[in-house]
């Protein structure tokens, strides 16, 4: 058992904000998730914080931890735990504070419903999901035949719309109304998950507006930051090469 | 609907995801198989965007799970539970990491929900047809004339706030906690908390469910989704649902298990590790492992106690059928006649939660002084 102390943001409308300072008994194996969960049980009933899943795939949880953002239900206490000085837990930036480490996401869902994306999509490969997964289990990739009559598995997208991105994106801080990495990723799958014509023009249309993919300083903050991996940045730029190439060809009257 | 936390902060949130086909009870459990199986294709119906459906396989990896076929295959049959054997090799080419000396294998429908977004997309239809939905709140007391509740003290804890609301009928629907929910008004609920611990993995190894061909027992599933792979679990009874603290021997007993399946398994680092309890329904003198997974409605008028309902026990997958029979209990009570619509009627999408909060917020919002409110800034970054 470890004696750990945390310092966590707190704020409740009409009050002034503040810091609050718990010394939690928490297993050495604890993921951050389980102190703020064992404050809330133990010492204050009256914290705000979501979450739901306690492994990386409902993406509430998504807070600040020591300044950097990151999902505390899949952070070991011990890699951000220095053995003196107090965990800092603080809500996300670029999203109003409700209380506490609660933020207010209805923006940032509307954003994620511009692109009318869904959830599932067909296996990128036939396994596995993420690129490294032979690397991590120490395994050669083989090419798999899909057995004959079996479709292409399917897949959740990998963003798991936990805002990480938004609060880590310097654009985000002087555009509010920047669509964010996050929605600009999801227009990106959208995207590439349609060749009718009509909607791939509205979707390069939501991409190309005034707080679209033009607005990003290419900073790259997201991409480091995303705990899923979705590359946001990458796929701006890419959506970015797409309406410049597009723009060229219409410039030099050839077809689209 | 009142809720302590966020949307999904309880059992549902933190659970494994399986989408039942249920064939994990159709030898032991065959009421909650059935209702595993309807439930399963009614979802099918309901939410398609939010299910990943590739089957799942139980494998035999020993002689005595090669002898359960027979048994799991007539159970399967009597459940009406579509099941086909497949060869090891087909198997083996489907699951790449799938253990290389499995005997046999077969496929039935399961699936993988994603649970927040499950519950979201609930709310958000239940919304969009009238109700409201307080997070964040607690129910911290009840209000009654002579026994009978006639309505519930709440918290919100986002600011602090306490009031009195009224109803004609109070639904107990506090899985693990609905126990503790009856008690303030008065009566009992035979329910045991029942915990399970679930090990994710760093990669996923598998495109489908990967289950045991045997009876149910510690970590003999392996339920892939998204960017993982989920093993669980296990089952003791626990006293606080709140703070469950997790044996570390339940997570060396997930891999030692789980490894039968998948062999890799230990050889992947863990991505993360989580317990929750489930609302089981007590039986006397029953092993936490055996205690039926089907879902029971009191009303508790049987207890001198009027306006009062619990529903408790059940899955996830069969969340829907939960909400329908009590639904129709409150209805008979009301002497309202109305037919269930939620078998047939598409749900909202989850987001439209959130984006309707929104609206509502912006608008209380508007009456708020700004400044009350701090936005943490891009400068503040340390
Ligand atoms: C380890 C494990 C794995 C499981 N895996 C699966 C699976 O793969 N598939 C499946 O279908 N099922 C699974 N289940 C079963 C399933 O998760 C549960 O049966 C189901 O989630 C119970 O839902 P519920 O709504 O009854 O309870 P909950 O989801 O716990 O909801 C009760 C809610 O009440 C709230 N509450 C409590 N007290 C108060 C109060 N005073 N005021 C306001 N709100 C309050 C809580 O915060 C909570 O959110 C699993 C269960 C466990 C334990
Ligand atoms: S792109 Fe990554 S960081 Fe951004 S919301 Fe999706 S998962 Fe989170
Ligand atoms: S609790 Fe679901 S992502 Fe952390």
């Amino acid at each position: 058992m470890l004696t750990v102390p945390v310092e966590i943001f707190r704020f409740k409308p009409g009050q002034a904000q503040r810091y609050d300072t718990f010394t939690v008994e928490i297993a050495e194996t604890a993921h951050v998730i389980d102190v703020i969960d064992t404050v809330w049980a133990k010492h204050d009933p009256t914290l705000t914080f979501r979450r739901a899943c306690h492994h990386s795939s409902c993406g509430s949880c998504a807070v600040r931890i020591n300044g950097a953002e990151k999902l505390p239900c899949i952070v070991r206490l011990t890699d951000v735990w220095n053995g003196r000085n107090p965990i800092r837990i603080e809500p996300l930036r670029n999203f109003p504070v409700v209380s506490d480490l609660l933020v207010e996401v209805g923006d940032f869902f509307e954003r994620m419903s511009a692109a009318s994306m869904t959830i599932t999509c067909e296996a990128e490969g036939f396994l596995p999901l993420t690129v490294d997964t032979f690397a991590v289990a120490g395994v050669l990739p083989k090419t798999v035949e899909l057995p004959d009559n079996l479709s292409r598995f399917n897949r959740f997208e990998q963003c798991i719309e936990c805002g990480i991105c938004m609060s880590a994106c310097p654009t985000m801080a002087t555009d509010n109304k920047f669509i964010g990495p996050a929605g600009l990723a999801a227009i990106y799958q959208a995207r590439h998950k349609t060749d009718d014509p009509t909607r791939v023009k509205h979707l390069l249309g939501l991409a190309d507006g005034e707080h679209g993919v033009w607005r990003c300083h290419s900073a790259f903050e997201c991409t480091e930051a995303c705990p899923q991996a979705v590359d946001p940045a990458s796929k701006i730029m890419a959506l970015r090469r797409e309406l410049a190439l597009r723009r060229l060809r219409k410039m030099f009257g050839l077809r689209i | 609907m009142i809720e302590r936390g966020e949307v999904a902060f309880g059992t549902t949130g933190r659970n494994h995801c399986l989408l039942h086909s249920g064939g994990r009870y159709c030898v032991t459990d065959q009421e909650s198989a059935i209702e595993c199986i309807d439930e399963n294709l009614i979802l099918r119906r309901i939410m398609p965007d939010l299910l990943e459906l590739n089957d799942g396989l139980f494998v035999a990896v020993t002689e005595s799970d090669l002898a359960f076929k027979e048994r799991f295959l007539e159970g399967c049959a009597a459940c009406h539970i579509p099941a086909h054997e497949v060869t090891v090799a087909r198997a083996l080419a489907m699951e790449p990491f799938l253990n290389p000396t499995i005997l046999a294998a077969i496929q039935i429908p399961d699936g993988v929900f994603e649970p927040f977004r499950f519950c979201l997309s609930f709310l958000a239809t239940a919304l969009k047809n009238g109700a409201t939905v307080r997070t964040f709140t607690e129910v911290t007391d009840f209000v009654c004339s002579d026994r009978n509740p006639t309505g519930v003290k709440i918290r919100d804890f986002r600011t602090g706030k306490t009031e009195t609301i009224g109803g004609d009928i109070i639904v107990n629907a506090a899985g693990p906690w609905a126990g503790e929910i009856a008690a303030k008004a008065g009566v009992s609920v035979p329910e045991v908390p029942t915990a399970g611990v679930m090990v994710a993995l760093d990669c996923r190894l598998n495109n489908m469910v990967l289950n045991r061909l045997n009876k149910p027992s510690d970590g003999d599933i392996v339920v892939p989704q998204r960017a993982t792979s989920v093993i669980g679990t296990t089952s003791w009874k626990v006293e606080d649902p709140d703070l469950i603290t997790i044996p570390p021997e339940h997570v060396e007993r997930m891999i030692s298990q789980g490894e039968k399946l998948i062999p890799t398994v230990r050889r992947v680092p863990m991505r993360a590790k989580m317990a929750v309890a489930r609302p089981l329904i007590a039986m006397t003198g029953t092993d936490a492992r055996e205690l039926s997974r089907t879902f029971e409605c009191f009303d508790h008028a049987r207890d001198g106690v009027n306006g009062f309902v619990t529903i408790t026990g059940g899955k996830t997958t069969t969340a829907r059928a939960m909400a329908e029979r009590v639904s129709d209990i409150v209805c008979q009570k009301l002497n309202h006649k109305a037919e269930c619509r939620t078998r047939e009627v598409p749900l909202t999408s989850y987001r439209f939660f959130f984006e309707r909060q929104n609206v509502l917020k912006r608008r209380a919002l508007a009456q708020l002084q700004t400044s009350d409110r701090p936005n943490i800034g891009f400068e503040e970054r340390t």
